[in-house]
């Protein structure tokens, strides 16, 4: 997992890597339990203050998203999210609805927009397929 | 020490040499933990503020408190508790680096050897060098490496990377970050006054901008580059638009960029009537608001 930032982005620097961290979890460039890099070494890497990188790995575990071993670092949690159903629902609307505006300043039509939905559904798949098969695509 | 109370307090300063105003009214606030950024044209009255938080200089007028002391009554207290890397280092030319640190470590209760002998490494210094014959990064390694062994709480850097090459800047930023800050993040304040502001950008949690000894925009980090955001659009022909509210148009035939001061939505907005081929918006980096603050300053005068 490769981290990076961009601060002319519009999202503030920790929530940059809070998604960071998330796509990495979702697309398998991170694996259950394993490590993070340490924040220092973080820090230092992508030349930001170390309170950023705490922030943002504070925000990824109060998500429930890794979880801090004292002495040891932070690591990925097993998929099973606190947070009931409904609530996590509600956590992708609001992130459905920032896509929908999105393609709709882009002047992206609604089954161009579905079609694209489902186009990196698959491309997820994919990945995940070849983080767990650890094989190169045909 | 009671954790609020902000370890600098600058109030109304003001201080003149003869008749120029250097800082004029100047007032800032650092509390404990934060990386503060004092970005100011040079001349602007960075290093006389600077001074006078050291007591180097006497402000003619209000005043400065650090860690809740004023620095011309309590000298000791506060300089034991910061340590201070200046834009032109100095040493004594006949010492060697090892006795250059052993002299400074002299003055100080605290001194971390074991971070000593690591950065040293890490600069790759010659301990049994004389300093008259480090070069100017080197000597700006060394002033670091004297400012960080002490473990101080307050480390007040000015223009401390200017004249440096890159390798050698971004080594001194990693530093900071690394060797300073993880010791114990609450009490481990920054303040930096620079010009060379893009390296400092993922560091600075809030910033003042000084012009003509006066405060021109002080803000957080994020909210500032959240508030100025770049707007380009293309239009299929020549439109006409209401851009009232723009910090600074440009134009080009069917093309505009727009530089917004927190009303991006309402311009956004505008834009998107006219149905715009593209647009697209970016932050605007603390750089970019540095240089846009010129207009900024054109826009209140």
């Amino acid at each position: 997992m490769v981290l990076q930032i961009d601060f002319k982005s519009g999202t503030p620097v920790y929530l940059q890597l809070v998604d960071q961290v998330r796509h990495a979890a979702a697309s398998g460039g991170l694996r259950t339990g394993e490590p993070l890099p340490g924040i220092r070494p973080l820090a230092e890497e992508l030349r930001v203050n170390r309170n950023t990188i705490a922030k943002a790995y504070a925000e990824l575990e109060s998500q429930g998203v890794i979880e801090t071993l004292p002495g040891k670092g932070c690591f990925l949690k097993q998929v099973n999210s606190p947070l009931t159903k409904s609530a996590r629902n509600d956590l992708l609307v609001q992130e459905i609805d920032r896509a929908v505006v999105a393609a709709h300043h882009l002047q992206i039509r609604d089954d161009e927009l579905l079609a694209l939905v489902q186009k990196r559904l698959d491309a997820f798949e994919r990945k995940n397929k070849t983080a767990n098969d650890s094989k190169p695509l045909p | 020490m009671n954790t609020d109370t902000p370890v600098i307090e600058v109030q109304n300063l003001v201080r003149r040499y003869g008749r120029h105003d250097a800082v004029n009214g100047l007032s800032l606030t650092v509390s404990a933990g934060k990386c503060y950024g004092f970005f100011g044209r040079n001349g602007a009255g960075k290093t006389t503020t600077i001074k006078c938080l050291l007591n180097l200089l006497r402000p003619d007028a209000g005043g400065v408190r650090v860690f809740g002391l004023d620095p011309r009554k309590n000298e000791v207290a506060v300089k034991s508790r910061l340590a201070y890397v200046p834009d032109m280092v100095a040493f004594y030319p006949w010492m060697t680096v090892r006795d250059t640190l052993q002299y400074l470590a002299s003055f100080r209760t605290t001194w971390n050897r074991d971070l000593e002998a690591d950065l040293l490494k890490r600069f790759q210094l010659d301990a049994d060098q004389k300093t008259a014959g480090l070069s100017k990064g080197q000597r700006t390694q060394l002033a670091l490496i004297g400012a960080i062994c002490p473990e101080p709480e307050l480390l007040v850097l000015d223009e401390p990377t200017s004249g440096l090459d890159p390798i050698v800047r971004r080594e001194f930023i990693e530093t900071v970050i690394g060797a300073y800050q993880s010791g114990d993040p609450g009490r481990r304040t920054v303040f930096v006054s620079t010009h060379l502001i893009a390296e400092f950008e993922g560091l600075i949690d809030e910033f003042t901008i000084i012009e003509q000894g006066r405060e021109l925009l002080t803000m957080n980090a994020d909210a500032a580059r959240d508030r100025f955001k770049k707007i380009r659009a293309r239009f299929p022909q020549i439109v006409k638009l209401d851009l009232t509210g723009a910090l600074n148009v440009k134009r080009s035939g069917r093309e505009v960029e727009i530089l917004a001061n927190g009303n991006s939505e309402a311009l956004l907005a505008e834009l998107k009537s006219r149905s715009p081929e593209e647009l697209s918006t970016e932050s605007l980096t603390l750089e970019e608001i540095f240089v846009a603050s010129d207009v900024l300053k054109k826009a209140h005068a």
